[in-house]
């Protein structure tokens, strides 16, 4: 609750940074800078690099995205972009193109 | 959380712009623009360093920067506030620190000025320049000439006249010291009337500073 919210009708365009759990119902663009975890829910459209510890796609996702922990993208998520991450998980049903790298 | 409310954390940094229709809370740092179709909250130890443009805003963290409301701007006791507020309503609470002009817009300008207007004639006109200065003009023109053939009544008159009024004193002793141009005299001694207009920004001024 205390975490940070962008809801459905919210556009942000610019740099998100923080240290705390990131929720995404919203647009963003631009740049996100996390130490915790990112959720893509399913009305989020992010289009921006991705620094974070953890990410959940179940929207959509256009950007890179380096991950320090894991990648997710549950079914119905999208994402276009290059992943850098140790875990990467594509459920039945998500919709990825774009570069893996799990050496990291 | 499903509700349309958009929560920017404590520990969160957005630079940028911002913009969406509904509620927005701060309680993190936000910094470039922010245009809502709703409220926007700054809470206690939120900062926000942006040009916003909300319907509702309720301040009681900091918030640095220009903020037009269609509604209302509130800054709370512990708000901090520091850039100029446009709205219909502007709520200052006592404890509130803010900084900068506040303008309520065209509708209360209205109501000053229909209020004004009847007022600021009967009062200020005739008690300071137009009832006093015209004649003084008038004296002046006819005295002058006396003043010049004749010495006595007309000189009195009009220092006191000086005394009471600094600002009238020096374009009568203008006056004195060029004795023809009563034209002069005229524009010179018409030009006090924007005091009048001054008076009433003074008094807007102190309702803002409330």
């Amino acid at each position: 609750m205390a975490n940070t919210v962008i809801g459905s009708s919210i556009v942000i365009d610019g740099e998100i940074s923080g240290e705390e759990d990131l929720v995404i119902q919203g647009t963003v663009k631009g740049r996100i800078i996390l130490k915790e975890n990112l959720y893509v829910e399913q009305s989020g459209v992010v289009e921006a690099d991705i620094q974070t510890a953890n990410i959940e796609i179940s929207g959509q996702v256009t950007g890179n995205i380096a991950a320090s922990d894991k990648v997710e993208i549950a079914a119905g998520g999208r994402a276009v972009g290059d992943i850098k991450a140790p875990r990467i998980l594509i459920a039945d049903g998500a919709i990825f193109k774009g570069n893996v790298d799990m050496d990291a | 959380m499903t509700e349309p409310m958009t929560i920017i954390g404590t520990n969160t940094f957005v630079n940028g712009n911002l913009e969406g229709d509904e509620d927005l809370t701060v309680e993190g740092r936000v910094e470039g623009s922010i245009t809502l179709s709703k409220t926007l909250t700054v809470e206690v130890g939120g900062v926000v360093r942006a040009n916003i443009n909300v319907r509702n805003a309720v301040v009681s963290g900091i918030l640095v920067g220009n903020v037009t409301a269609q509604e209302s701007v509130h800054v709370t006791e512990q708000g901090r506030v520091v850039g100029d507020i446009s709205a219909p309503r502007v709520i200052l609470v006592d404890g509130a620190s803010f900084r900068g002009n506040i303008d309520m817009g065209d509708f209360d300008v209205d109501r000053a000025t229909e209020g004004f207007t009847p007022k600021a004639a009967p009062r200020k006109a005739p008690a300071r320049v137009e009832a006093e200065d015209p004649a003084a003009e008038e004296k002046g023109r006819a005295e002058k000439p006396q003043v010049v053939r004749t010495r006595p009544a007309p000189i009195p008159t009009r220092r006191p006249a000086a005394a009471a009024q600094p600002k009238a004193a020096a374009p009568a002793k203008a006056a004195q010291a060029s004795s023809q141009p009563a034209a002069a005299q005229a524009t010179v001694k018409r030009s006090p009337p924007p005091p009048k207009v001054r008076a009433i920004g003074k008094t807007k001024a102190v309702k803002k500073k409330h």
